[in-house]
């Protein structure tokens, strides 16, 4: 009995579903997370990172 | 109601704790003007090279064009298209490396180098780092350009380097580059960790994985290793590797860049950053599966495939998002596109990633791949891709950093402009004659007659069709070809103009606090309920992602979980189960002769044009004969499945023709196939068969399981190398072919054509080798 012929004997096509479930439930919830109210602020802020020019340089600009 | 507007408050105070003592930083753009220097010129180098393997495909009927007084006037492009060191099976893998890690790949490191720092105000971790890397990485490339022509090469696409090689991109990728990536994050002096970041992290970490489980290989010799995978697992692994290379080498780092420097160029901030989060992490979550879909109706066994191609169906949401996200951000700044070039090559490169990320997609579905497979239409989308997607955010990206890295102004804007309009026209010229190429060559394949018969039973009908459309594909490389040089010329003369030195303007930002209050734990909105429902509603108000964002260990780690994960339930199920390789009892290892010519096989680079893999469809199995099996390449360490035929498929070659009509064809194709665009390999009938090597090749091949007995014994693969050969050059010059090449390299890549395919009709050897089996 080899590894391959036990791992051929089990029934393991329930799990890709149990995978696919959990995946769907993650997504699920990260949307729903994203798109509250509570994390607008933070949002905001973030998405202008690239735009701020915050570093207070002592002489010039980036 | 009041008492949650306090607590958000309080929130947000709360987050921004302490801050630490100033400090002072100076970014480092040496680094980055290196990166750019390098991507300017592999780029002219790889497009180069790809005009010169698309005009191998076009030149063949010129060199032989004979005038009625028997001159061929064109015969000396025969340097072309003929050279040993320059065949399109040598050069063509060149074309690819060179495009993607040595332009693309510098471009990623330069976008990198720049917003990493920005992003972070911090300097790169180590400067010593940053020039290990950048050194480490040309010399990575110079050491391809120099191996791949000389047939060093492991056949397997986007990771042809040998060994030595693979090791010193493992070395340079982590143990410089992402080493100090990573620590630059860990001395970050800006919390929250923006998108393009994400991108970087997922890159580095997943490329790494990919690359160490893919190049997995056992060495021969200092130039000479073997896939410790063979057949399907390792058609399985390659695909994994290659299509996941696309996703996070040619797709993640470029989002990234897209994230950065869209909105630096157009001053306004990314359309939706919700939505990048959704995207990252399903995109990444989704690439990894993808791979199959390059293996669609071979021996891969058929749950492989469709889960494959779900998911790469599914992919199609994560990568628009993407798209979504990058176009909108100009919504309301249209009129910038109008008169900046720069937002000009963002935009259509933006707009061709969506493109090919909905062709991919539908290019996954399997009806659609038995049409595309194999076809240039498939070598369309890859360029809609490389030239459009990464090419020109590429472009994008230099143009904009060029007058703030070299401290002057850009030297031509019209010249920039014209770039823009050069390129794109190449862009569609390309990308349109090779999808009517690619639909052309896949309807000739499969038409039949009014009788049932094969209309185009000839192979080389199929490909001379095509040459027009070649044609017009070197006209649009060479307008893109154009355009980059102009943009080297265009760089090349704002550096001339560049200050005599650099100012290094000294920035300042608060080191982050050592200690961070996060957020405290918000309390459940709702009223009455159970213990269980007030705590789910606290997890649903997200407190506890928003940390992970500031946590780069955390994040990477998270990374890494989601790709293994998508990894590893795919690739296990292949190698554990042994119902998907059945064994085929009469399938026996190959000689060592035949492994010496299957190694000249690989070394020529033969898999470029040839597949060798009959697709259980009607069509095929009329033209090949019998489809393949996934037990029929147990041994083939590794498989060369191939994945385009510019000449026929092989995989049932064996016994097709005479040894004579192989050696001549090798010689000269066009001596017995006239219209025949393949190169001649004349130096195989002078050159010597490495006799003295093939016992070390024998005996790693049994190492990795192939029962080869006794001939791992000191000179017992020689001999049996020796004695099939003799028996060989024997029968061939009774067939009235060359004498005394028995010692020739030819015969040993004879020896293994004629085997290909021979073995399903083979009897059962009596005694049934006692060593491991098909299947591992």
């Amino acid at each position: 009995m080899r590894l391959s012929d036990i791992m051929g004997q089990l029934d393991l096509a329930t799990y890709p579903i149990i995978a696919l479930v959990i995946f769907l439930a993650v997504f699920a919830g990260v949307c729903v997370r994203v798109f509250g109210k509570r994390y607008a602020a933070e949002i905001d802020r973030a998405a202008t990172l690239p735009l701020e020019e915050s570093t207070r340089p002592e002489g010039g600009a980036q | 109601m009041s008492s949650q507007t306090i607590q958000s408050n309080a929130t947000s105070k709360a987050g921004h704790a302490a801050e630490g003592p100033m400090e002072r930083f100076i970014y480092d753009d040496a680094t980055v003007r290196k990166f750019v220097a390098a991507t300017v010129l592999w780029g002219v180098v790889a497009m180069l090279v790809g005009l010169l393997v698309a005009l191998q495909l076009v030149l063949p009927p010129l060199v032989n064009f004979t005038t009625e007084s028997g001159s061929k006037p064109f015969a000396f492009l025969s340097i072309l298209t003929g050279f040993e060191f320059l065949t399109f099976g040598r050069l063509r893998p060149l074309h690819t490396n060179a495009a993607i890690f040595a332009f693309a790949g510098n471009a990623i490191f330069a976008a990198i180098y720049y917003s990493t720092q920005r992003l972070c105000k911090a300097r790169m971790w180590s400067d010593m780092l940053s020039k290990l890397h950048f050194w480490g990485w040309q010399l990575i490339i110079v050491c391809a350009a120099l191996t791949l022509p000389l047939g060093i090469t492991t056949s397997k696409e986007y990771a042809e380097l040998e060994w030595p090689i693979d090791l010193m991109i493992a070395v340079v990728w982590l143990g410089f580059f992402g080493t100090n990536f990573f620590m630059t994050l860990k001395n970050r002096r800006e919390r929250h960790m923006y998108v393009a970041l994400w991108f970087y992290i997922a890159t580095i970490v997943t490329v790494t994985v990919l690359h160490v489980f893919n190049s997995l290989a056992i060495p021969v010799s200092l130039t000479k290793s073997y896939s410790v995978y063979a057949g399907v697992q390792d058609a399985m692994m390659q695909w994994w590797y290659g299509h996941n290379a696309v996703a996070f080498f040619l797709t993640t780092p470029f989002l990234g860049l897209m994230y950065y420097f869209l909105p630096k160029a157009a001053d306004r901030p990314v359309y939706s950053y919700r939505l990048s989060i959704i995207h990252f992490w399903s995109l990444v979550f989704i690439y990894i599966w993808a791979g199959p879909h390059h293996l669609h109706y071979t021996a891969l066994p058929s749950w492989a495939s469709t889960l494959g191609m779900l998911f790469s169906v599914m992919l199609w949401m994560p990568s628009w998002g993407g798209m979504i996200n990058g176009l909108l951000t100009l919504r309301g700044a249209w009129n910038k596109v109008t008169a900046d070039p720069i937002l000009k090559f963002f935009v259509v490169g933006i707009t061709f990633y969506g493109m090919s990320t909905f062709e991919g997609p539908m290019l996954s579905v399997k009806t659609v791949n038995a049409l595309s497979h194999y076809t240039d239409w498939t070598i369309a989308h890859v360029h809609a891709g490389a030239l459009g997607w990464n090419g020109f955010m590429i472009f994008g990206m230099l143009y904009w950093l060029a007058p703030r890295l070299y401290q002057t102004q850009l030297w031509s804007k019209k010249l920039m402009a014209t770039h823009f309009w050069l390129s794109t026209v190449g862009i569609v010229l390309y990308v349109l004659s090779i999808y009517a190429a690619g639909l052309t060559q896949g309807l000739m394949w499969r038409a039949f007659d009014a009788v049932g018969q094969l209309q185009y039973p000839d192979f080389v009908e199929t490909v001379t069709t095509l040459i027009p459309m070649y044609w017009v594909r070197v006209v649009g490389g060479t307008l893109y070809l154009t355009g980059m040089i102009l943009c080297a010329f265009n760089l090349i003369k704002t550096w001339q103009t560049r200050p005599a030195t650099y100012e290094e303007p000294v920035h300042q930002a608060p080191a982050l606090a050592k200690t961070y209050q996060d957020a405290a734990q918000p309390a459940s909105r709702l009223e009455a309920n159970v213990e269980f429902g007030h705590k789910g509603d606290v997890w649903m108000q997200g407190w506890w992602h928003r940390r992970w964002e500031r946590l780069p260990l955390k994040f990477s780690i998270w990374v890494i979980i989601a790709v293994a994960t998508a990894s590893l339930m795919e690739l296990v199920p292949t190698f554990m189960i042994k119902s998907n390789v059945p064994t085929i009892a009469s399938v026996q290892p190959y000689t060592p002769l035949e492994l010496a010519g299957r190694d000249i096989y690989i070394s020529e680079g033969c898999y470029n044009c040839h597949s060798q893999m009959v697709r259980p469809l009607w069509a095929e199995t009329l033209r090949y004969g019998e489809y393949s099996k996934p037990g029929e390449f147990v041994y083939d360490h590794p498989f060369q499945w191939g994945s385009r035929r510019i000449g026929p498929d092989l995989a049932r070659e064996g016994g097709k023709q005479s040894h004579d009509w192989h050696v001549r064809h090798l010689e000269n194709p066009q001596q017995l196939i006239p219209q025949s665009i393949m190169p001649g390999y004349s130096h195989l009938l002078k050159g010597d068969t490495d006799y003295a090597g093939i016992g070390a090749r024998v005996r790693v091949m049994a190492m990795l399981g192939v029962p080869y007995g006794n001939m791992v014994n000191e000179g017992e693969a020689e001999k049996a190398a020796r004695d099939q050969a003799a028996s060989l050059a024997a029968d061939l010059e009774k067939q009235g072919g060359y004498a005394n090449l028995k010692d020739k390299k030819v015969i040993a890549l004879v020896a293994y054509l004629q085997r290909l395919g021979t073995d399903i009709k083979k009897a059962v050897p009596e005694a049934a080798p006692a060593a491991k089996s098909a299947a591992k």
